[in-house]
C-alpha cells in the first residue's frame, strides 16, 4: 500500500497547553490569580461609625507613617496602618512601590502578631492583603517579611474578620506561582484552611467561604511543578463538599480548583477521578451561570485528555448529554471548549466514539464546524479529524452523512496552516474509508461538487510545505486520474453508494 | 584575502568580466569568484565595493554577487563546514542595515534580500539588536530609509504568515511585538498624519503611500498567528485608521494605467484582507468594527471601475463581503431588501460582466482563458469573487436573492432579443448569473431531491442554450456558444437525459467551430458526457445510442486536430480516447484510418514532445484502437506491429525520453496478444532492452520490466534455447535493480518471471548466487517493501520448485539458515504481505513447507512447524499489519511501489492481474486443511499432537472450519 504522503497525524488527546508562549491577552473568562481588598467589603462593616469617622479625618503622609509604625506608641501604630491600608485600598494607583520602598512591611508583619490589638492586626492583615495582590516582586516583599507563617497562625484567630483577611492575603500569596504555593503549603497553610470549611459553612456568611475557596483554588493552581498529590489529596474531599453548596462563586472557584487538578499528566487526572466527582462536574455543565459552566466544562475537558478509562468515566458521568448544548452555547469561548472537549473524546477507541454518535453529537459538530467562530471552527476540524482517524468505516460514513464535508472543506480557506494541514488529513481519512467501500470515485464526485478539488488545487501553491505536499499528495492519489484520463472503465466498482451527503 | 586596495582591484574587474556577453571570458570569471568565495575577507570586499565603487556598473553587480553569496553560504548546515568566517558574519550583520538603507534603491533591494537570508538563519538569538536598529530608524523622517526598514521587516516576518504556531515561533513573535508593535503604531498614525499634510504634493504622497502599503502588510502578518495582546488594545487606533484609508480618495494618487494597480489600489487592497482576516479570526474582538467596515467596503465596490487595474481590489471587497454575510450574527446586515438589491445590482451584476480584457483573452489567449474557465483558476477574478458572494448570499436569503436576479436575467435576455448582435453580452451575463445562482443548489442537490426551485435548469435550457446551439451558423457569437456548451457541461447531471441526447449532435458539430475555445469546449463536453455513469454504473449514454454519430464524431474529432492553435489540444485527445472506450467496436471499421491518423500525429509530436496530456491521451488511444481491434480478431496484432514499429523505432533511435516509456508499454500489450510464441521482431530487440543505459532512467524502469515479463511469459523457452547467453544479462538488470530501495520490487517482478517462466535447468546455475544476492540486500538494508517482496518470492520459489528445494537451497548457503529465514522472516513478517495473490502465492507456500517438506517433521526444524501454521493461519484470518517502522516513514514518497512520477502509467496498456498459482489452488485454505489431511495419512498421530500442544486456541477453531470445509479429518 501506499505510504501516507501527509506526515501522519494521529488521533491524539490534545492537552491543552500546546504552547506555552501567549499572544493574546489573557483572558477575562480565566479566574483572577491575585485580588485587591478595594473598597468595604465584609469585614468594614465591622468598623464602627465612630471608628470611621475618626480614621476619615487622620491624614499622615507617608513619613509620617514610617515615623509612626517604628515608633512605640500604640495608638499611632493603628493609626499609621490604618492610613496605608486607606491608601493601599484607593481605587486608582495604589502606592504599593511607595510603601515597600519605604520599608515597613516587616513591622506591619509585626503587627500581625499583636493578639492583643485586634484592630492593629487587621489593618495590617488587610494592608499587606493588597500589597500581595500586586506583581510577583511586591508578593515577594510580603513573603520575605515573614508574613506566611503569620498569616498561617491568624487563619486560626477567634476573630472571624481576621481569619478571613488572613485566607485572603494567603490566596495571593499562592496565587503568584508554584514556589510559594509551595512554600504555603509547608507552611501547613491546609489543615488550619480546611477546618474553616468545616466549621464555617454554616455559621460564617457566604462570602467568608468564597474567600476561603477561592484561596484553595490558588492552592491547587499552576504547574511545573505541580501542587504535591498529598496536599492534592487532603484538600480534594472539601472541594467534592463545596461542589455541593449553591453559591455560585463558590461552585465557580471549586470548579476552577478542578480544573486545574485535572491539568496535567494521566495520573494527575486519576486522583481527581476516583473520588467520584465527574457526575457533579457534569451536572455543573449545564448551569446557567456561565461562571461555572466555564470552569466545570474545562475540567471535564481535561479529564478526557486522559486515558480511555478515564474518558469513560466521564461518558459515564453524562458528557456527552451536555455536550450538545454547549457546542451552541451564544458564547464563542464556551462552543471552542466544548469542541476541544468533544474532539479529545472523538480520539478514543470506536466504542466511545460510537457514544457519541448515539448522543447526538454529529449534527451540532458539523453545525459548529459550518457557522462557528473561527476558534470553535478550529476545535471542531480536530474532533472530525480524530473521529475520522479511530472511527470505524461506518461510523466514518454516518458523519459524512451528517454533510460534514461542506463545512470541512469551506475551512479549507481558512487563515491557518495547522487547520488546513488536519483538513486534508481528514480528507485523506475519508478517502481511506471510501476506498474501502470502493467508493473512492463517489468521494472524489463529491469533494469537487462541492468545491474542495478547486481549493486543495489552490493550495498546492501554499507557502507552507506541509500544506502543499499534503494538498499535492491527495491530487496525485485521488484526483490525477481525473486529470489524465486514468479512471477506467476497466476496473468496475460496485456497491451501494453510502457515501452521500446528507440534507443540509 | 586582505581588505586592501589591490584585492578590491582585483575583484573590481573581475566582477566587470562577468558581464561580459562573451562567455569565454565570462565563464573564468565567474569560476574565479567562486574559487575565491570561501576567503574570509571576501564578503567584506563585495560590501566595499558596492558601497565605495566609483562605477555604478560595479556597485549594482557588486550587491548582486553579495546577495548570491549570501544565499548559498549563510545557511550553517549540520555536518557541514562553515562557509563564511565567524568574524566576516559579524561583520556583516554590523553593517549592512546601514548599508542597506543608504544605497540607491537598486542595491537596497539586493540588500533587504540578503538581510531577509541573513535574519532566516540567525534572527533572533544570533542578531538580537536587528529589531532596535530598525526601529531606531523610524524616528530618522527620511522615508527612503523608512521604506527599507519595513520592506526588510516585511520579508522578516511574512513567515509568520504560513508557519506552524511552535514555542520558538511565538517566542519570535512576541519578542518582535514587544520591540515593534509600538513603533510602527506611532509610524502608521504619523504617516498618515503626513499624508494629509502633504494632501497636495503627489511625490511625497507616492512614498507615504508605499509606507503604508508596507504597514499594512506587516500588520497582516503580525496578526496572523493569533491575535496580539498590543493590537487589541489598539485596535481602535489601527481600525478607524484603516477605516478611513478605505474611504480615501486623491486624484494625485491615481493613475492613467488601466492595467497595474496605483498604490490606493494596492493600499485598499491590503486593508480589506486584514478587515477579512480579523473577521475571521477574531470576531469577538472585531464586531464592533466589523458593520464599519462593511459599508465601506461595499461603497467601495460601488464606485470601483471596470479596469484591469482594480482586479485584485475588487476581489479582495467582494471576498471579504462574501465571508461575512454568510455569518449569522452578521445576517443583520444585509438582510435589508434594498440593500440586497443594491449588492446584487451594483456589486454583483456588474462584476459579472463579460469585459474587453476577457474578450480579448477569449480570441488571442485561448489557452489561458480556458484554464480560467474550465479549470477553477480563476480563483482572483471578479466573476469569480461575485459567484462566491451569490453562493454566501444565498445561504441566508436564496429567495430574495434569486427573486431579484430572474428580474436581471430576464431584462437581460430580453436587450439581448432586441438586438442580438449588439447586445450578446448581455445573455452571456445572464447565463453566467444563472450558473452561478444554480450550482448552488446543485451542490444543495445531493441527497435531497430539490433543486433550487427558482431556476429551472432544463427550461433554461431548451429556452435559452440550446437555441444558440442549434444555429446553422457554428462561428457566430462565440462567447455565446461557449457558454451554451459550458452550461451543458456544468449541468450534466442535472439536464435531463433525453436533452443530453438531444445536445450530441450539436457538440459534434460545434467540434467544427474555429474558434479554439468553442471546439476545445465541444470536446471537452462530449468528453464529460461519455464519462457519465447511469445505472447499473454502466456509462449513461450508451455505444447503441452513439451508433448513428460514429462516423462524423471522429472525423470531426480529427478534423478539430487540423485548426490553428489545436494540434496538440489535450482536450479534444481526451474525447478521442473515451470515444474510442465508449463505442468499442463500432470504431473497427474506421480503424485503418484512425491509426493512420493517430501514428502520423504520433510522428509529428515526437519531434518535439510539449504537451504531456496530450501525448499520454494520443498513447491511451492507440492502446485502445489494439485491445478493441485484437479482442475480435486477434490476428490484427500483426497489421498493428506493422503500423506502429516504424514510429517506434525513431522513438527508440532518437531517444525521445518522454515518449520512450510510452513505447515499453505498447509492446508490451502487442506482445502479450500473441499467443504463445514470440516473433522475431521482438526477439531482435530483445539484447538492446537489456542495456544499462536505458535502465538508468528511472522512468523507463516499470514499464521495460513489464516488457521483460511479457518476453518471459510469451518467450522463455525460445531466450532459453536462442538467448541463452543473454540470461546473466537479464539477472544482472535484476541485480541492478535489487540494489536499489527506490526499484527492489520491480526487480523481484522480474525474478518472479523468471522463476515461473525459464525452464529450471537455464537457470539452475544461477540460482545459489540469487539467494546470496538477496541475503546482501537483506543485511544491508532491510526495509519493509523488500521483506514483501522477499516473502512472495521465496514462497512463489516454493511453490514453482518444491518445498524441499527450497530448504536445501537456503541450507546450501549456510548450516541452519532454512530455520533462521522461517524464525526471523516468515513467521514474523507473513502478516506484511499485501494483495490478494501475494497472500495466496504465499499461503500455498507455507503450506508447501509444513505439509511437503520432510526436515520439518523430523529435525530441529520441528519445534517452528506449530508457529508456522499459526502464521499462515493469522495470513488468513488477520487484518494486514501495515505499520511501518519510524525509520522507515520518511523515504520519499518515490520509493514507493505504486507512485509513478517520471513514468505514465497507461490505464488502457493495463496488465491483467496474473496468478500462478490460480489453476493449482482456489482456496488457499481447502488446500491448506487438504494438505494436512494428506500429511496426517502418511505419519498418523503427528499433526494433531503438534497441533494440540501449542497452537493457540482461536487459531485451532479457525483451523477446524477448515478442516470441516473441506470434509477431511486429521489422523
Amino acid at each position: 500500500p501506499l505510504k501516507q504522503i501527509t506526515i501522519d497525524i494521529d488521533a491524539m488527546r490534545r492537552q491543552r497547553m500546546e504552547v506555552n508562549v501567549e499572544l493574546r491577552k489573557a483572558k477575562k473568562d480565566e479566574q483572577i490569580l491575585k485580588r485587591r481588598n478595594i473598597s468595604f467589603s465584609s469585614m468594614g462593616e465591622c468598623l464602627s461609625p465612630e471608628q470611621e469617622k475618626k480614621n476619615a479625618v487622620s491624614t499622615l503622609s507617608l513619613e509620617e507613617i514610617v515615623q509612626a509604625v517604628n515608633g512605640n506608641n500604640p495608638e499611632l501604630h493603628l493609626k499609621a496602618t490604618q492610613t496605608a491600608r486607606r491608601m493601599l485600598s484607593r481605587q486608582r494607583n495604589p502606592p504599593l512601590n511607595q510603601i515597600i520602598e519605604a520599608g515597613i512591611i516587616p513591622k506591619l508583619v509585626e503587627f500581625l502578631s499583636h493578639n492583643d490589638n485586634v484592630t492593629l492586626q487587621f489593618e495590617a492583615a488587610w494592608a499587606l492583603t493588597n500589597i500581595a495582590s500586586g506583581t510577583s516582586d511586591q508578593t515577594r516583599a510580603v513573603v520575605e517579611a515573614g508574613a506566611v507563617p503569620a498569616f498561617v497562625a491568624l487563619l486560626s484567630s477567634p476573630h472571624m474578620h481576621i481569619s478571613e483577611q488572613s485566607v485572603w492575603a494567603l490566596g495571593n500569596i499562592a496565587g503568584d506561582g508554584p514556589m510559594y504555593r509551595d512554600s504555603l503549603i509547608h507552611n501547613n497553610v491546609i489543615p488550619p484552611l480546611l477546618a474553616l470549611v468545616s466549621t464555617s459553612s454554616l455559621v460564617f456568611q457566604v462570602g467568608f467561604l468564597r474567600n476561603i475557596t477561592w484561596t484553595l483554588s490558588n492552592l491547587c493552581r499552576n504547574k511545573n511543578p505541580y501542587p504535591p498529590l498529598e496536599a492534592v489529596r487532603q484538600i480534594l474531599p472539601v472541594l467534592i463538599r463545596l461542589l455541593k453548596h449553591e453559591d455560585k462563586d463558590i461552585l465557580s472557584d471549586t470548579c476552577w480548583a478542578v480544573s486545574y487538578l485535572t491539568d496535567g499528566s494521566n495520573d494527575r487526572i486519576h486522583v481527581v477521578v476516583e473520588t467520584g466527582i465527574l457526575p457533579r462536574l457534569v451536572e455543573l455543565m449545564a448551569s446557567p451561570e456561565l461562571s461555572v459552566v466555564t470552569p466545570a466544562l474545562r475540567a471535564i475537558g481535561n479529564v478526557v485528555t486522559g486515558t480511555d478509562e478515564q474518558t469513560q468515566m466521564a461518558i459515564d458521568a453524562g458528557v456527552l448529554t451536555v455536550l450538545p448544548q454547549l457546542l451552541q452555547h451564544p458564547k464563542p469561548t464556551i462552543q471552542k471548549e466544548a469542541a476541544w472537549t468533544l474532539s479529545n473524546i472523538a480520539a478514543g477507541p470506536c466504542h466511545q466514539i460510537q457514544q457519541l454518535i448515539t448522543c447526538g453529537l454529529l449534527l451540532p459538530l458539523v453545525e459548529l464546524l459550518d457557522k462557528g467562530e473561527f476558534k470553535a471552527q478550529k476545535e471542531a476540524v480536530w474532533a472530525v479529524a480524530n473521529f475520522t482517524t479511530g472511527g470505524t468505516v461506518q461510523q466514518v460514513v454516518e458523519l459524512v452523512q451528517y454533510g460534514v464535508l461542506k463545512p470541512l472543506l469551506n475551512l479549507l480557506s481558512a487563515r491557518d496552516g495547522k487547520t488546513i494541514l488536519v483538513i486534508l488529513d481528514t480528507i485523506s481519512n475519508l478517502f481511506l474509508a471510501a476506498e474501502k467501500l470502493e467508493e473512492t470515485e463517489k468521494l472524489c464526485f463529491l469533494v469537487e461538487e462541492l468545491g474542495g478539488l478547486e481549493k486543495i488545487e489552490a493550495l498546492q501553491t501554499h507557502d507552507n510545505t506541509m500544506v502543499y505536499r499534503a494538498a499535492l499528495g491527495l491530487i496525485e492519489r485521488y484526483f490525477a486520474s481525473e486529470v489524465c484520463g486514468l479512471e477506467s472503465s476497466i476496473t468496475c466498482d460496485t456497491g451501494n453508494l453510502a457515501l452521500s451527503c446528507a440534507p443540509l | 584575502m586582505e581588505l586592501s586596495d589591490a584585492n578590491l582591484q582585483t575583484l573590481t574587474e573581475y566582477l566587470k568580466k562577468t558581464l561580459d556577453p562573451d562567455p569565454s571570458i565570462r565563464r573564468p570569471a565567474e569560476k574565479f569568484l567562486e574559487s575565491v568565495e570561501g576567503s574570509q575577507n571576501y564578503p567584506l570586499l563585495l560590501l566595499t565595493l558596492l558601497e565605495k565603487s566609483q562605477d555604478n556598473v560595479i556597485k549594482v553587480c557588486a550587491s548582486v554577487t553579495f546577495k548570491n553569496y549570501i544565499k548559498r553560504n549563510w545557511r550553517i548546515i549540520e555536518d557541514e563546514p562553515n562557509k563564511i568566517c565567524e568574524t566576516d558574519r559579524i561583520a556583516i550583520k554590523g553593517n549592512i542595515i546601514h548599508l542597506m538603507l543608504s544605497s540607491p534603491e537598486q542595491i537596497q533591494k539586493q540588500l533587504s534580500d540578503a538581510i531577509s537570508i541573513i535574519g532566516r538563519e540567525d534572527f533572533p538569538q544570533k542578531w538580537p539588536d536587528l529589531l532596535t536598529e530598525m526601529v531606531n530608524r523610524f524616528q530618522s523622517g527620511d522615508f527612503h530609509v523608512i521604506n527599507g526598514v519595513l520592506r526588510t521587516a516585511h520579508s522578516l516576518f511574512k513567515r509568520y504568515r504560513h508557519e506552524f504556531k511552535s514555542n520558538e515561533l511565538w517566542t519570535e513573535i512576541k519578542l518582535v511585538l514587544d520591540a515593534f508593535a509600538q513603533p510602527l503604531t506611532n509610524l502608521f498614525k504619523a504617516t498618515i498624519e503626513l499624508c494629509s499634510t502633504h494632501a497636495n504634493d503627489a511625490s511625497a504622497l507616492k512614498v507615504l503611500f508605499s509606507s503604508l502599503i508596507q504597514i499594512a502588510k506587516l500588520f497582516y502578518s503580525l496578526n496572523f498567528q493569533d491575535l496580539p495582546e498590543f493590537f487589541e488594545d489598539h485596535m481602535e487606533t489601527w481600525m478607524t485608521n484603516f477605516h478611513s484609508l478605505l474611504t480615501l480618495d486623491n486624484k494625485l494618487l491615481q493613475t492613467d494605467d488601466e492595467e497595474e494597480a496605483g498604490l490606493l489600489e494596492l493600499l485598499k487592497s491590503q486593508i480589506c484582507d486584514n478587515a477579512a482576516l480579523y473577521a475571521q479570526k477574531y470576531d469577538e474582538e472585531f464586531q464592533p468594527y466589523l458593520p464599519r467596515f462593511v459599508t465601506a467596503i461595499w461603497n467601495l465596490l460601488v464606485t470601483t471601475g471596470q479596469e484591469v487595474k482594480y482586479d485584485l481590489l475588487v476581489s479582495n471587497a467582494i471576498q471579504f463581503l462574501a465571508s461575512v454575510c454568510e455569518r449569522p450574527h452578521y445576517k443583520h446586515l444585509f438582510e435589508d431588501q434594498n440593500t440586497l438589491t443594491s449588492i446584487c445590482e451594483k456589486v454583483i451584476v456588474p462584476n459579472m460582466e463579460f469585459r474587453a480584457a476577457d474578450e480579448e483573452a477569449f480570441e488571442d489567449n485561448s489557452e489561458e482563458y480556458i484554464r480560467r474557465d474550465l479549470e477553477g483558476s480563476d480563483i482572483d477574478t471578479r466573476r469569480r469573487a461575485a459567484c462566491d458572494l451569490v453562493r454566501g448570499l444565498c445561504k441566508f436569503f436564496e429567495g430574495p436573492v434569486t427573486g431579484i436576479f430572474s428580474g436581471y436575467v430576464n431584462s437581460m435576455l430580453q436587450e439581448y432579443a432586441k438586438n442580438p448582435s449588439v447586445n450578446w453580452k448581455h445573455k452571456d451575463a445572464a447565463i453566467y448569473l444563472v450558473t452561478s445562482l444554480a450550482s448552488k443548489a446543485q451542490t444543495q442537490k445531493h441527497g435531497i431531491t430539490q433543486a433550487n426551485e427558482f431556476v429551472n435548469l432544463t427550461e433554461f435550457f431548451v429556452n435559452h442554450i440550446q437555441p444558440d446551439l442549434k444555429s446553422a451558423n457554428v462561428n457566430e457569437f462565440p462567447v455565446l456558444k461557449a457558454d451554451g456548451i459550458k452550461y451543458i457541461m456544468i449541468f450534466r447531471n442535472q439536464v435531463p437525459k433525453e436533452q443530453l441526447l438531444v445536445s450530441i449532435p450539436l457538440l459534434i458539430n460545434h467540434l467544427q467551430a474555429e474558434s479554439i475555445v468553442v471546439h476545445t469546449y465541444a470536446a471537452h463536453a462530449l468528453e464529460r458526457l461519455f464519462t457519465m455513469r447511469g445505472t447499473n454504473n454502466a456509462t449513461l449514454i450508451t455505444a447503441a445510442e452513439m451508433a448513428p454519430f460514429v462516423e462524423v464524431l471522429l472525423t470531426n474529432l480529427f478534423k478539430a486536430l487540423t485548426f490553428p492553435g489545436s494540434s496538440e489540444n489535450e482536450y479534444i485527445m481526451k474525447a478521442v480516447m473515451r470515444s474510442f472506450s465508449l463505442l468499442q467496436e463500432a470504431i473497427i471499421p474506421y480503424i485503418p484510418s484512425l491509426i493512420a491518423q493517430l501514428t502520423q500525429k504520433l510522428l509529428a509530436v515526437s519531434k518535439n514532445p510539449s504537451k504531456p496530456h496530450f501525448n499520454h491521451y494520443m498513447f491511451e488511444s492507440i492502446c485502445l484502437s489494439i485491445r478493441i481491434t485484437c479482442k475480435a480478431n486477434p490476428a490484427a496484432v500483426g497489421s498493428f506491429e506493422e503500423a506502429l514499429f516504424m514510429v517506434f523505432t525513431e522513438i527508440l533511435q532518437n531517444d525521445v525520453q518522454e515518449f520512450i516509456p510510452y513505447v515499453f508499454q505498447v509492446m508490451s500489450l502487442l506482445l502479450e496478444m500473441h499467443k504463445n510464441d514470440i516473433p522475431s521482431s521482438y526477439m531482435a530487440l530483445f539484447p538492446h532492452l537489456l542495456q544499462p543505459v536505458l535502465w538508468e532512467r528511472t522512468g523507463n524502469i516499470p514499464p521495460l520490466v513489464r516488457l521483460l515479463q511479457a518476453y518471459l511469459e510469451k518467450g522463455a523457452s525460445t531466450i532459453a534455447s536462442a538467448a541463452a547467453d543473454k540470461i546473466p544479462g537479464l539477472l544482472g538488470v535484476f541485480q541492478k535493480l535489487i540494489a536499489s530501495k527506490a526499484n527492489d520490487h520491480q526487480g523481484f517482478y522480474l525474478l518472479n518471471s523468471i522463476i515461473e517462466h525459464m525452464p529450471p535447468e537455464s537457470v539452475d546455475q544461477y540460482r545459489k548466487q540469487i539467494f546470496i544476492l538477496l541475503f546482501q540486500r537483506l543485511q544491508n538494508s532491510k526495509t519493509t517493501k523488500f521483506i514483501k517482496s522477499f516473502l512472495v518470492f521465496i514462497n512463489l520459489y516454493c511453490v514453482k520448485y518444491g518445498a524441499l528445494a527450497l530448504q536445501e537451497i537456503f541450507d546450501s548457503i549456510q548450516p541452519k539458515m532454512f530455520g533462521m529465514v522461517l524464525e526471523k522472516i516468515i513467521i514474523p513478517e507473513i502478516q506484511k504481505v499485501s494483495g490478494q495473490v501475494e497472500k495466496k502465492i504465499c499461503a500455498v507456500g507455507i503450506t508447501k513447507i509444513l505439509t511437503e517438506c520432510p526436515p520439518m517433521m523430523d529435525t530441529e526444524y520441528t519445534k517452528l512447524w506449530t508457529p508456522l501454521l499459526q502464521a499462515l493461519i493469522g495470513l488468513f484470518e488477520l487484518p494486514e499489519d501495515d505499520t511501518i517502522p519510524d525509520e522507515e516513514h520518511f523515504i520519499d514518497i518515490e520509493d514507493t511501489p505504486g507512485y509513478q512520477t517520471a513514468f505514465s502509467q497507461l490505464a488502457f496498456a493495463g496488465k491483467k492481474e496474473h496468478d500462478p498459482v490460480g489453476q493449482m489452488v482456489n482456496n488457499p485454505k481447502i488446500h491448506l486443511a487438504q494438505s494436512l489431511h494428506k500429511l496426517s495419512t502418511a505419519c498418523p498421530g503427528r499433526v494433531p499432537s503438534m497441533l494440540s500442544t501449542s497452537l493457540n486456541a482461536e487459531a485451532l477453531q479457525y483451523l477446524q472450519g477448515y478442516l470441516q470445509a473441506a470434509s477431511v479429518t486429521l489422523l
